[in-house]
């Protein structure tokens, strides 16, 4: 009888150690893909804060409001960009930020344009009205994607078929915390922050305001969603490696559990059997 | 002569930041210099030459689209592509310069593909320009 029991738990330890070497894996793999996602941030992150400062800068000190990417218009309709991955196994990565869009979205006639599997699956079956699946890579996705996104963004919030666009990412704080975010990409409003006496000088528009801010809004919205994706990405691996650290961490404890279960059979049975050897005698 | 801060972004990372004398940049419309003191002013980037002259130094990059703005004294270039002279690998721009020229030279191209190559090679033409200015 006691035989079975440690070949059982024998099994069992032997299946955890094959999970173990799993997760470390995963968690080597993420440790190294953010390593790489972390020093792109770093390196995209001053691009992103003075391209957002500096067109609220522009904003703020606007008084022409002819440009149709200024002024706010009765909301039908709502585009959100959302950016999530494309694997799971990253704790709470994807439904932290899936549940948040998802939240804000209730009540409103939404397009959403969906980046990494997780958000095209998730919305799909949600059966919401998707712009395009073809950005179901979060991973390949380039900056000239992003561009061309924001392009096409653009155009239809001109012809008015979108009145309002957020956009969805999470936020790479640090390696311990991502915190899921959204932020309203257009119309782009004024700020009543009481700077305005701070900024009321005259701004010279060249050519003039309506064609630079045509020129400079795509630009803007490509630099936003591309800034966005690299937080998003570095958010995702470190994620990952958090939730596969922890993992490991708890097949570490259950192999430490069984081990001593192991043990204390293995005593049991050479008890038993001296028991037996004595009584016999 | 006076100075102003000058910040210039790329998604690739900070290319300059410090104290400029001038700046001159293309727009759309045609370069436009600036100089310590200049009124607030937005405008979207073409492509072309960017020079800055910094403590007397003269440098010359590639800028490719994008915008400048001048805010409250502080110039900034957001622009999507942004090369110092000395960091262009010129072998590269040749090589873009021949492919372009393929596609648009050969008959059966794309309307797509023809002005993807056009644009292709304008940014090499800039490039090859800017590397090839004596400084």
């Amino acid at each position: 009888m006691a035989g079975v029991s440690t070949k059982e738990i024998k099994n069992r330890i032997k299946s955890m150690e094959s999970t173990r070497q799993i997760t470390k894996a995963m968690e080597m793999v993420a440790s190294s893909k953010l390593r790489r996602a972390q020093a792109q941030v770093l390196n995209s992150r001053p691009y992103f804060e003075i391209l957002y400062s500096t067109i609220n800068d522009i904003v703020d000190s606007n008084r022409d409001f002819s440009s149709v990417y200024l002024t706010k218009r009765p909301v039908k309709k709502t585009a959100f960009v959302v950016i999530a991955g494309d694997r799971g196994l990253a704790g709470g990565y994807n439904s932290n930020i899936l549940k948040l869009c998802h939240s804000q979205m209730e009540g409103k006639d939404c397009v959403v344009l969906p980046v990494g599997k997780k958000a095209v699956d998730f919305f799909r079956t949600r059966k919401m009205e998707l712009m395009t699946e073809t950005y179901n890579e979060a991973e390949d996705i380039t900056i000239g994607d992003c561009f061309s996104i924001a392009k096409s963004l653009c155009k239809q919030y001109k012809a008015g078929q979108i009145d309002e666009i957020f956009i969805g990412y999470t936020n790479f704080v640090s390696v311990l915390s991502q915190t899921p975010a959204t932020l309203r990409l257009l119309p782009l409003l004024r700020q009543d922050t009481g700077r305005e006496g701070a900024v009321s000088q005259d701004m010279v528009y060249e050519p003039d305001s309506v064609e630079v801010f045509d020129a400079i809004i795509p630009e803007y919205l490509g630099g936003v969603i591309y800034g966005a994706l690299c937080e998003s990405r570095a958010a995702e691996q470190a994620a990952r490696r958090t939730a596969m650290d922890s993992a490991t961490k708890n097949a570490d404890d259950m192999i430490a559990d069984l081990s001593l279960k192991f043990n204390r059979a293995r005593q049991a049975a050479i008890t038993q059997e001296i028991t037996e050897i004595v009584a016999g005698s | 002569m006076n100075s102003f801060p000058l910040k210039i972004v790329t998604p690739d990372g900070l290319a300059y930041d410090g104290q400029a004398e001038q700046l001159t940049v293309r727009t759309t419309t045609g370069d436009i210099g600036i100089l310590a003191g200049h009124i607030n002013c937005v405008a979207p980037l073409g492509m072309g030459p960017c020079t800055v002259i910094a403590e007397g130094q003269r440098r010359t990059a590639a800028c490719i689209g994008g915008m400048l703005s001048m805010v409250g004294g502080k110039a900034t270039l957001v622009c999507t592509t942004f090369e110092w002279a000395d960091q262009i690998d010129v072998e590269r721009v040749l090589a873009s310069e021949k492919k372009a020229q393929k596609i648009l030279s050969d008959k059966s191209s794309s309307d797509t593909d023809i002005r993807l190559a056009e644009a292709r090679l304008k940014r090499a033409l800039v490039r090859k320009s800017v590397a090839n200015r004596p400084m």
